[in-house]
């Protein structure tokens, strides 16, 4: 099962060309598409999730175009969209009842029993009755997940799923996803923290302003900012100095001074070890110093 | 299948969610309560037999009042989803799942409508449980499914429709609301009544009330109506389906919706169509009636002396043969016949003797050609064959099929209004539909207060179903299938009725009394157990009275009271006080008596029990019923009148079965080619002998003139002729008919003498009973009788505009000895300074003396103005038969009299009538404070003395005078509405007429008020308006010739007292006790702030109104040169009220 996206543009009716001939090919497994806010992240996935019709270019999931097929498409699909927050006056099992009636499931036992189980899955089932308003954000979250997942879905959209999520949460998140990934689903990941990614996905791509300026694995983005991560001790002095003239990407006081990690196209002036760099890091390097020098070409 | 789970899905969501919002729980635990609690109250505590009386009222009631409230619940509602769905996010896992739009948006719309029958639903469940649970109903299961389809079922859907494709269309809930809710609003308050209920989506005054008799009577509108309002929600729905803000994922249910809203579109206009048509079709027919009545109403008819009718009913229709005898009265001979039969029915044959008639239609009117001319005087016979059904529309051509003028209502309840029923089961045929031929028009276009009645010899053949019983008037006989009718007296109309009858007869001072109801309909003879010894005399008492108010017997021998369907309704008429609800010698009564006064008797028993008991009084049930028995008969037949609130104002229309018409109206007929009103007017005169009820209490407190000035001042204008012609709307012909029905009698009694007349008049028409008199012969007995000719009075009274106008003066009363006796002498002089003579009574109010008692009426609570101590006050405005008026004075046009009257019992105060006059108000109430004691023999004492040296003055040479009623007088430009109202241009309505001061509606403008101590030459006028800070003022002003001192004197008109009645109802038969009165000042008024600019510039005056005397009060004394002179009179004042009325100057010698 793959998706494949075909010189997909959308042009908002103010003008704002909010995706430029993307083409992009996307097999099973858990797929990051990362991007600074407004890269047109939302934009591609609420096309291929059928909300949203593009202005040009198709989307075809396993050769299906999905705006001729929605009625397919819809009923492979589980979505859990960004802002997913507020709810109707539903219980917490009522909300994935509801989707998984909608989602085709028609015996009412089987699929009381499949929200169950999807509640204990993502850690829900204790909360079964609350009110789903009443729910913690990131129970919220997880009931988005369950949601997306009831009726067992073959291509899962997941829209930044963890922002404003703790650490554990975040945690638990990602592992509830990387378990998913090993079946045999398309998990399609937006999200704009770069941690998302390296941890679960084996391919990703990025965004930036409507346009695809990275595909490929996190390992192969890491690639690229390779040599360029420098760690620097530095006194204060120094440290301005720094600040003034590379792009920081981490900053620790030490007695001496600052423990300081900077991305660079060349090694800097001062004294620095090379350091190797992790997918944050090369997601800094390749938008600050690899976009911009695409730009210049 | 998919669709029924996803819809169904959406729809059990979608209902679980809206259940849960706070607005839709408190709606219905208000619902919950506030329905339970008026079920309870209404039909356990039996507190409206109107209602309590015809079962399908229970689902009826709570399914109307909730539905108004539902209809703007479901607007909040279901604007609320399309917003919530575009607000959510969380509901964008929903729209991506495979479910079509379509599928999607009638679950969301099943949801909610499923929640909203499932309340209603509970709500009727609790009706019917008490249903069940009261006594005194019986069940209509059906009638509960039948509301539920009727009202609810359509006007949620159309809300809903409407509300999900405005918010799809417009996007902004705010806005949507706005809308939604004026629609409502409209519909409420505007557009309920227009065009046949064509508007009315929530039924809020679509007639759909539902006899226990013949269950709906116009389901043909009722079904057209809902069915638009039903099948336009359905197009709605669809078009949201169509504009629904998601991309569709099946083209079989985009087409599906398509094909839906073409379908729904079509049948909602199909059926639009039909409604309108319905609506169309009856004003065309009620045009097509006006229109050939125009062209036949100068034509002569014959006169039917007898008539045998032949009538099969076979269902919705009948069969017919009128044999009649004609007569040609015309004094010219007549070269056709001219009859008059309901268009609805269709003329097969016409034959003189076995010759057939050639004859023309020309709408309901039919043209016959005979074989010969009829001469004057000569009589003929023929047949008409006719069949077919009845259309209603011909019956009062002159109302529009508004429901909302002259509305009928049950509660709040439209009923439709039947003027004839004809069905399988049921029958009722009045003379009024024409259903056999009539040699007259029913309604005359240039003048609907004119006439023509035959009195007609009537024999009556029917067949119906065998187990259908034909009741109509006369002496009953059945042979095999044909029942036979014979009356015993010539009669102005016949009326058939066939039904499920059942009958009860009793006979008391030979005249038979028989009820004819339907199966269990006769719950009154449990709730009267009592009676049933009493009954004759009662009923004997009761017939007596009437006899004796109307100086003649009742001139029947039977009186027939027949139930009919509750939906029968007949429109006044201007040409006769009596309704299609009296005919000779039947009445027609409602099923259960349930829209009459004090009919639920046994919920009064209870109550009247229960007061009287706290009260410590004993009375024995059998008193108490008898109390109720004579409560009933009297509201019902005899006085009761019915309060209308209408745009301007309140009028009391009388009871519609009053029996007095069969005193009058239905025995005797006063004819004249002359003057075609003769008739209406002396019926009008007559029937208001008895019908003199008690002051108008509501019009009253609402400020409304009495209805004699209403018509003094509408003849300012008009002459009689000119006013019938106009054909006015409202009761303007009906008070103007009652005035110049007055005067044309105080006319006669004034020249032949108040009781010589009362007793010849009475007799003659005796004499004349089932003839029609014509007006000539009655002038020739009158000058025979009387030596008096009034015919030259008759010119002026219908054709001219002019009015007499009275100016009263010179008032005193001294007590004298006359005849060794002590007497009291009242003397005034009255002048007449009009072009045409006039009349006015004169009664006095006597010292610690209780209102005459009147027939056992007793005046209920009016604010009356007065000048006087406590006594009776004679309602002698319409009094001319009581013994309180002492006197008729005919003043000739220029004439001034001195007036004396001698009095046994001490006057408090004289009251005079002007009738028909200038004078307003008419009524005019003159205090005698002082009587001064001149006890002396007095000789002879001359009654009416002619003064021919000076014209009486009404204001001396010295004094100038401005009045309110006079050019100088400015109340400037008034604001007298809303911005809202002068945005859309509404005008006041009562800005520029008269009227009383209003106990609850005090204006904010200057309003003009009529009242016996204002100032004024012939109308007694001032204005008034709410109290406020100073911002809005009249001024007086008028011109100073010479210069010099003058003294200003403002004139404060007082109610010095005011007379409270205590309004006690159920009195017995003799005369009732006095009214309380109080003397009290009017505590509204307190301090007026008038302004006075004289030649050192202005002063400014308080009066305070407790300390001001009656009349004119000095505010000082000023220089004035020759110059303009003025008085300003703001609305600054503590009180709640301020009133203007005169300013006089006056020069200091």
């Amino acid at each position: 099962m793959k998706i494949e996206i075909k010189d997909l543009n959308q042009i908002y009716p103010n003008g704002n060309h909010a995706l430029k001939d993307i083409n992009l090919e996307i097999g099973t497994g858990m797929f990051g598409l990362l991007g600074p806010n407004g890269a047109g992240k939302s934009s591609l996935m609420r096309i291929i999730v059928t909300l949203m019709k593009p202005t040009s270019g198709s989307v075809l999931i396993d050769g299906m175009d999905i705006q001729k097929h929605r009625e397919k498409l819809r009923s492979m699909l589980g979505y859990l969209p960004q802002d997913f927050r507020f709810f109707t006056s539903l219980k917490t099992w009522e909300f994935l009842d509801y989707s998984g009636s909608l989602a085709g499931m028609k015996n009412r036992k089987a699929r009381i029993a499949e929200v169950d189980r999807l509640l204990d899955q993502v850690g829900l089932l204790e909360v079964r009755d609350r009110q789903a308003n009443r729910l913690s954000g990131g129970m919220k979250r997880r009931l988005g997940i369950a949601q997306a997942l009831i009726g067992n879905p073959k291509l899962i959209v997941v829209d930044e799923p963890t922002t404003g999520l703790d650490p554990d949460e975040r945690i638990r998140f990602r592992n509830i996803l990387s378990q998913l990934s090993r079946n045999d689903v398309i998990i399609l990941l937006s999200t704009h923290i770069v941690g998302d990614i390296s941890s679960t996905c084996h391919g990703m791509a990025l965004l930036n302003k409507g346009e695809l300026v990275f595909e490929g694995s996190p390992e192969n983005l890491v690639r690229h900012a390779e040599g360029h991560v420098f760690r620097l001790l530095l006194s204060p002095h120094e440290y301005d100095a720094v600040k003034e003239k590379y792009n920081v990407i981490s900053t620790l006081p030490v007695e001496s001074g600052w423990d300081v990690q900077i991305v660079s196209d060349n090694p800097p002036e001062f004294i620095s070890t090379q350091v190797f760099p992790n997918i944050e890091d090369a997601y800094v390097y390749f938008m600050e110093h690899k976009l911009q020098t695409y730009i210049i070409d | 299948m998919s669709f029924l789970h996803n819809a169904g899905t959406v729809a059990r969501y979608e209902a679980k969610t809206l259940r849960r919002s706070w607005f839709f729980r408190l709606f219905s635990l208000g619902a919950l309560v506030i329905f339970t609690f008026m079920n309870i109250g209404v039909f356990i505590a039996d507190e409206s037999w109107e209602l309590v009386s015809i079962s399908s009222s229970v689902p009826l009631v709570n399914l109307y009042l909730l539905n108004i409230g539902q209809a703007i619940v479901v607007i909040f509602l279901a604007a609320d989803f399309l917003k919530r769905d575009k607000k959510l996010d969380t509901n964008e896992v929903l729209y991506t799942r495979s479910i079509s739009n379509f599928e999607y948006v009638l679950g969301k719309t099943w949801g909610i409508i499923r929640l909203f029958l499932g309340l209603n639903l509970i709500i009727l469940g609790i009706g019917l449980i008490i249903n069940i649970i009261s006594k005194k109903m019986s069940v209509d299961i059906m009638a509960y499914f039948e509301y539920l389809l009727i009202i609810t079922l359509p006007t949620i859907i159309f809300s809903l429709g409407l509300a999900f494709l405005l918010m799809s269309l417009i996007k902004n809930q705010a806005v949507t609301f706005l809308i939604l809710l004026g629609i409502a609003a409209l519909d409420m308050f505007w557009l309920w009544f227009r065009v046949g209920s064509i508007f009315d989506y929530m039924a809020f005054g679509l007639p759909i009330f539902k006899s226990g008799i013949i269950g709906f009577d116009n389901p043909e509108v009722i079904i057209n109506q809902r069915l638009l309002y039903f099948f336009s929600g359905m197009a709605l729905v669809m078009g949201t389906v169509l504009l629904f803000k998601r991309l569709p994922q099946s083209s079989l249910h985009t087409i599906l919706a398509i094909v839906f809203l073409a379908v729904s579109l079509a049948a909602a206009v199909f059926f639009g169509l039909n409604t309108y048509s319905i609506h169309r079709d009856k004003s065309d027919a009620k045009k097509a009636v006006t229109e050939a009545n125009r062209i036949f109403e100068d034509r002569r008819f014959p006169v039917v002396k007898e008539a045998s009718i032949e009538l099969i009913h076979r269902g919705e229709s009948i069969e017919a043969s009128a044999n009649l005898k004609i007569t040609n009265d015309n004094g010219e001979p007549l070269d056709y016949y001219l009859f008059s039969l309901n268009p609805s029915l269709t003329v097969n044959k016409i034959t003189a003797g076995n010759i057939s008639l050639q004859y023309s239609r020309t709408n309901h009117i039919i043209e016959i050609v005979p074989s010969s001319k009829l001469l004057s005087g000569e009589s003929d016979s023929l047949t008409i064959t006719y069949a077919g059904s009845i259309n209603e529309s011909f019956c009062s051509p002159n109302y529009s099929d508004n429901i909302k003028e002259n509305r009928y209502r049950i509660a709040m309840l439209n009923v439709n209004k039947r003027q004839s029923f004809l069905n399988d089961k049921y029958l009722l045929l009045t003379p009024e539909t024409h259903w056999y031929p009539v040699a007259s028009l029913n309604y005359y276009p240039s003048n609907p207060a004119r006439i023509k009645i035959d009195f007609t010899k009537y024999s009556l053949r029917v067949k119906t179903k065998e187990n259908l019983t034909p009741v109509s008037q006369g002496r009953q006989t059945s042979d095999t299938n044909w029942y036979s009718f014979l009356p015993e007296n010539p009669l102005t109309g016949l009326t058939l009725a066939i039904g499920n009858y059942r009958s009860d007869t009793l006979t008391v001072d030979s005249v038979v009394y028989i009820t004819h109801y339907f199966p269990g309909n006769d719950y009154y003879k449990k709730d009267l157990s009592e009676l049933k010894d009493t009954l004759p005399f009662l009923v004997s008492g009761i017939m007596r009275d009437l006899e004796t108010s109307f100086s003649t017997r009742y001139p029947f021998r039977t009186l027939t009271l027949l139930e009919v369907p509750v939906q029968f309704y007949s429109y006044p008429k201007n040409s006769t006080q009596t309704r299609a609800e009296v005919q000779p010698g039947m009445i027609l009564l409602p099923e259960k008596l349930s829209t009459l006064d004090n009919s639920g008797f046994s919920r009064r028993f209870e109550s009247q029990k229960k007061r009287m008991a706290r009260n410590n009084q004993v009375i024995t049930d059998k008193e108490l019923q008898v109390r109720l028995f004579n409560d009933f008969i009297r509201n019902t037949f005899i006085s009761g009148v019915n309060s209308l609130f209408t745009r301007n104002g309140v009028y009391n229309e009388p009871s519609r079965y009053l029996l007095g018409p069969s005193f009058y109206f239905y025995k005797n007929n006063f004819h004249s080619a002359e003057y075609p009103v003769i008739n209406a007017v002396f019926e009008s005169h007559l029937q208001q002998l008895v019908q003199q009820g008690p002051p108008d209490r509501y019009s009253s407190m609402m400020g409304n003139l009495t209805d004699n000035d209403k018509a003094n001042l509408v003849l300012k204008e008009h002459s009689l002729k000119d006013l019938l012609a106009d054909n006015p709307s409202g009761d303007t012909i009906r008070v103007v008919i009652a005035v110049k029905g007055d005067w044309l009698f105080n006319l006669l009694r004034s020249k032949a003498g108040i009781e010589e007349f009362n007793t010849w008049f009475s007799k003659y028409c005796d004499d004349h009973r089932f003839e029609r008199i014509d007006m000539l012969q009655f002038r020739d007995d009158i000058m025979n009788m009387f030596h008096f000719d009034f015919y030259p009075y008759l010119a002026d009274w219908f054709n001219g505009k002019e009015q007499p106008g009275f100016i009263f003066s010179d008032l005193k009363a001294n007590e004298i000895i006359l005849e060794e006796r002590s007497r009291y002498l009242v003397s005034f002089i009255a002048a007449n300074h009009e072009k045409v003579p006039g009349l006015f009574n004169i009664a006095f109010r006597s010292e610690g003396q209780g209102a005459p008692g009147r027939r056992g009426q007793q005046m209920s609570g009016a604010f009356q103005p007065s000048g006087g101590g406590p006594g009776g006050r004679t309602m002698q405005g319409r009094g001319m038969e009581t013994s309180d008026i002492l006197r008729i004075v005919f003043l000739d046009s220029g004439e001034t009299k001195k007036i004396s009257l001698l009095t046994d019992v001490q006057p408090r105060g004289m009251m005079i009538n002007t009738l028909f006059a200038k004078n307003i108000p008419g009524e005019i109430n003159m205090p005698l404070n002082e009587i001064l004691k001149a006890k002396i023999n007095t000789g002879k004492i001359s009654e009416e003395v002619e003064i021919t040296a000076e014209p009486l003055q009404f204001s001396a040479p010295s004094e100038i005078i401005t009045d309110n009623e006079d050019e100088g007088f400015k109340s400037g430009n008034q604001i007298t509405a809303s911005p809202l109202k002068r945005l859309f241009g509404i005008t006041n309505r009562r800005s520029n007429t008269y009227m009383q001061i209003s106990q609850w509606n005090v204006p904010e403008y200057w309003q003009p008020v009529v009242l016996t101590s204002y100032f004024g030459k012939y109308i007694r006028s001032a204005v008034y308006t709410r109290a406020g800070t100073g911002d809005k003022a009249i001024e007086w002003n008028t011109l100073i010739k010479d210069q010099g001192y003058y003294d200003v004197y403002c004139f404060v008109g007082k109610n010095a007292e005011r007379m409270t009645i205590r309004d006690e109802r159920g009195g017995g038969q003799g005369g009732a006790p006095g009214p309380d009165r109080e003397r009290q000042e009017d505590s509204r008024f307190k301090d007026f702030h008038y302004k006075v600019f004289h030649d050192e510039g202005s002063d400014e005056i308080t009066l305070d109104y407790e300390n001001a005397d009656a009349g004119w009060n000095n505010i000082g004394r000023y220089y004035f040169s020759p110059d303009t002179a003025r008085v300003v009179l703001t609305n600054q004042s503590a009180g709640r009220l301020v009133i203007g009325d005169a300013i006089k100057w006056v020069k200091v010698e």
